[in-house]
């Protein structure tokens, strides 16, 4: 069964309090025109917390760590994007919250069932193909957004938990093999790798540099858990050579990379402080000025840079909340990450979906913050969770529903043993004894499904 | 099972190496933040101090705080928060200025500070003793290593907030210590070094030479001498002393010494010889300073020989030139590094990186130093005893011919012989005319009112 780590009330209570924080260090430091701002943005961001909260006891609940830190997080984001450069609700936030809320929901609902996710994986092929064609024919050019009557949608951002879901049905079924002239070759293997390429190849066309080594590193992953796949039977040989391949492109990568990409590779930020380093100079002269507490919500003056909201969001929250409160943030991603560890997957097709899912948002975080940083090349890729951006709030969701998914599979023979142990973790939520006492028997295999 | 607890580890090692970044991310914050800061647009700085506690840069300066002229003297060195001179004490060390600690961030009533070395009353007369001449005089103790005198002119006033820079004279926002210039027959000490290296003392000292006023050397070129009627046959000592040209190209051309010896000399001395290596800096508290450079590719041609003699392509900085008199003045060959600052004020008031006296690495032998100590003393006994009477000082002077010989440029570099008054200095008037000031009227200026200061 699931593993909280904390008790739901504690859970409750840390989330409440993180935000009650927040919102009176904006009450006290804050850069707002008039109180009805900030209570606008109290109002949004607790109505929020109430409706999730309430909507996480309207369910049978097992887990609730993964939801709950959700919560917390996009809440978290929400005032801090509201607060940049000056307090006031950004609605279009708080709506991309409540996608991002949804979206976690039908990621756990389509991929809980490894078997019938696993015998989909036609159809997900499809949904990249789509998505292709999407980036190819309605971007313009060689761009990875679409953009329809001021809304723009990032088509690239959605394939990243379709190439998870292939690479891991692909791993599973690598003993399918069949003869091509003399060499076995599994089919499965080869699709995946065929869609490693195109991505890839669109990514380069498409001079969406940045969004690569999030798939290089999902792939790399997928790599790894194959050779770590018991039916495997690879070779050193294989590992080796394999390894060797990887060096070779990546080092084919680092010398045919395109002019610009050779210029972040290689500047020197504070020789160009006002030319190609000036993002970089600016963010991090920001996490100085910001210190440790920061110097009040909306009194930075990174909100003037671009791409403040996105790409150096990470330097924009220290320069307002200080290091403490970006820290805060960071840790709280980790530790939904870490949520896979308490629960490991019980079966083999979740466990590489799960390390494909930490392989995305660790690689997507480091390039955001160590980038910003000037620690590694500068790509301008999203931060998750935290920078705006409707696509990448969305998919990251929906990778959260994955990640929660990926911890508790639903095996048919072990439904009894299942609706036994539920029945035995169930008394110790106090929360939820009263409410589901009469009915946890009857329903309990899965591990959290609507009341009907 | 096995492989699904593999793939745990995996994600264990991934989100490790994420922590890892992370935790150093944080500790380069923690340790580079006071250099971001100063790279911000608006800093808040602390104030700049000479040895008594005078103001040398204030970021809150006004002509009606200070008078009009006070900063004058110290305008190019040390420099100010505006980013129109970058190689000053202040934009290299503001990091050190800012008044800003990553825990509390920035403090508008911070107590960050800077106390240099320098002395700002004495660096003033010297300025003044100058008159309506450019040029630059730098002066520091040769066993501490601190920088009392260091100016150049034209200067830049930075209470006028460059308004005035349509209007300034080449040169007034860079401090010619620390840039190259022709070092004239200072280079002598060079050359006379290389040869005591190479042939030794005795050997040196055995040798005569004649000079006519003019030599004809080994490829039948001319070289003159200042003193057109000769010096006639003299011996190293004198040769020095007269600054004799044709004495020094037959030393060159001597069968006794090879062009390896004298590249070697000079190399180990800090020269970049023919354009080989890279050229070197000398850093005072981040302030780059050049080094010195020459060309020497046969003994008997007239370039190089006319570049041993500090003319042509040699270029050597007067701080370099003041640092090679320590090595000779302490008799160890070894350079004593000069320094600005004395020590800072952190944020809070705290006295904090101390300066500490550091010495270079062995540029000749400490017997070679001595017998070059020796010629420079008879030679400041003999010809500069008026600069400090009843002290004795070891001194060469130099003449530069730049602007393809339009203009003689006039050096003088030397160190005073008193344990109490350890001082080497080297000073440069531009385009002296005779009968304006001379160098050592300059050194005679500096020299007195430092000691004075220094005793008080």
């Amino acid at each position: 069964m699931y593993k909280n780590g904390l008790s739901y009330a504690g859970v409750v209570s840390l989330l409440l309090l993180t935000h009650a924080s927040m919102l009176g260090i904006v009450l006290v430091r804050g850069n707002y025109e008039s109180p009805k701002d900030l209570i606008m943005l109290a109002c949004a961001v607790l109505g929020l917390d109430l409706v999730g909260i309430i909507a996480s006891l309207c369910y049978r609940q097992m887990t609730y760590t993964l939801d709950l830190m959700l919560l917390g997080i996009l809440n978290m984001s929400l005032i801090f994007q509201s607060c940049f450069g000056g307090v006031h609700l950004s609605v279009k936030f708080l709506i991309t919250c409540v996608a991002s809320l949804i979206s976690c929901e039908i990621g756990f609902l389509l991929t809980r069932n490894h078997e019938w996710i696993r015998h989909q994986k036609k159809y997900i092929y499809l949904v990249i193909g789509i998505l292709i064609a999407c980036i190819l024919l309605f971007t313009g050019g060689r761009s990875m957004w679409i953009t329809f009557k001021g809304f723009s949608i990032q088509p690239s951002e959605f394939i990243k938990p379709c190439y998870i879901l292939v690479c891991a049905a692909s791993i599973v079924e690598l003993h399918k093999k069949i003869k091509v002239t003399f060499f076995y070759v599994s089919p499965d293997t080869l699709c995946v790798l065929g869609a490693t390429l195109v991505i890839f190849g669109l990514q380069w066309w498409c001079r969406d540099l940045g969004s690569l080594p999030t798939f290089a590193a999902v792939f790399a992953c997928a790599v790894v858990c194959r050779f770590c796949y018991p039916r495997a039977k690879i070779s050193k040989t294989w590992i080796a050579v394999a390894a060797v391949c990887g060096v070779l492109v990546l080092l084919a990568a680092w010398k045919l990379a395109p002019a610009y990409v050779q210029e972040r590779l290689h500047v020197d930020i504070w020789a160009d402080q006002y030319g190609s380093g000036y993002q970089q100079c600016q963010a991090l002269i920001g996490i100085a000025r910001g210190g440790w507490l920061g110097l009040g919500p909306g009194q930075g003056n990174l909100h003037k840079v671009f791409a403040y909201e996105s790409d150096i969001v990470f330097s924009t929250i220290c320069e307002e909340w200080g290091l403490l409160y970006a820290g805060i943030a960071v840790l709280i991603v980790l530790i939904m990450l870490t949520t896979v560890l308490m629960n490991p997957p019980k079966s083999y097709y979740h466990a590489t979906m799960t390390a494909g899912i930490v392989a995305a948002f660790v690689a997507q975080m480091s390039l955001n913050i160590f980038g910003s940083c000037n620690l590694i090349p500068f790509t301008g890729v999203t931060l998750p969770f935290i920078s705006q951006g409707g696509s990448s709030l969305v998919t990251c969701g929906f990778m959260v529903g994955m990640l929660k998914a990926g911890q508790s599979p639903l095996f048919r023979h072990k439904a009894e043993k299942l609706r036994e142990d539920a029945a035995a973790e169930l008394p110790s939520l106090p929360f939820l004894h009263k409410k589901n006492s009469r009915k946890s028997l009857g329903n309990t295999p899965q591990n959290r499904r609507p009341k009907v | 099972m096995k492989s699904i607890r593999r793939g745990q580890h995996l994600i264990t090692i991934m989100l490790l190496i994420f922590l890892i970044g992370f935790g150093y991310l944080i500790y380069r914050l923690q340790r580079d933040s006071g250099f971001y800061i100063s790279h911000a647009s608006s800093a808040s700085l602390g104030c700049v101090y000479d040895r008594t506690g005078d103001v040398l840069f204030d970021p809150h300066a006004t002509a009606e705080d200070y008078g009009g002229d006070h900063f004058v003297d110290v305008g190019n060195l040390i420099g100010d928060d505006s980013r129109q001179m970058t190689n000053t004490l202040v934009s290299q060390n503001k990091a050190q200025l800012a008044n800003f600690s990553f825990m509390l961030g920035e403090q508008k009533d911070g107590k960050a500070a800077i106390h240099t070395t320098l002395d700002h009353s004495v660096n003033r007369k010297v300025y003044d003793a100058f008159g309506s001449k450019d040029g630059c005089a730098v002066a520091y103790n040769y066993v501490t290593g601190e920088i009392y005198v260091c100016l150049s002119r034209p200067n830049v006033n930075i209470l006028n907030r460059y308004n005035d820079l349509s209007t300034l004279k080449e040169g007034s926002l860079l401090c010619k210590v620390f840039y190259p210039t022709v070092p004239g027959s200072t280079q002598k000490i060079s050359t006379t070094i290389a040869a005591l290296e190479s042939m030794g003392y005795e050997t040196l000292c055995s040798k005569r030479f004649s000079c006519e006023g003019v030599y004809n050397n080994n490829h039948s070129q001319l070289i003159k001498c200042h003193h057109s009627d000769g010096h006639g046959t003299q011996d190293i000592y004198d040769a020095f002393a007269n600054s004799c040209n044709p004495f020094f190209a037959q030393l060159v051309e001597d069968p006794d010494w090879t062009l390896a010896d004298i590249q070697k000399t000079y190399r180990s001395m800090g020269y970049r010889v023919n354009g080989q290596g890279d050229q070197g800096y000398l850093d005072i508290n981040g302030i780059s300073a050049y080094t010195a450079s020459t060309d020497v590719s046969d003994k008997d041609d007239f370039d190089s020989q006319w570049g041993c003699m500090g003319q042509g392509t040699t270029l050597v900085s007067p701080l370099q030139m003041m640092v090679w008199q320590s090595a000779i003045a302490n008799q160890t060959g070894c350079a004593t590094m000069p320094y600005l600052i004395a020590y800072t004020n952190s944020v809070g008031g705290d006295r904090i990186n101390e300066a500490v006296t550091r010495t270079g690495s062995e540029m000749f032998s400490a017997r070679n130093a001595a017998y070059i100590r020796d010629i420079m003393l008879r030679n400041g006994k003999e010809n500069y005893a008026e600069i400090l009477p009843g002290t004795d000082i070891g001194v060469k002077s130099g003449t530069a011919q730049v602007k393809n010989g339009t203009e003689e440029n006039s050096l003088l570099t030397g160190f005073v012989d008193d344990k109490d008054f350890p001082v080497a200095f080297c000073i440069m008037i531009e385009n002296r005319v005779r009968g304006e000031v001379s160098t050592s009227d300059i050194a005679g200026v500096m020299l007195q009112n430092l000691k004075s200061a220094l005793e008080e």
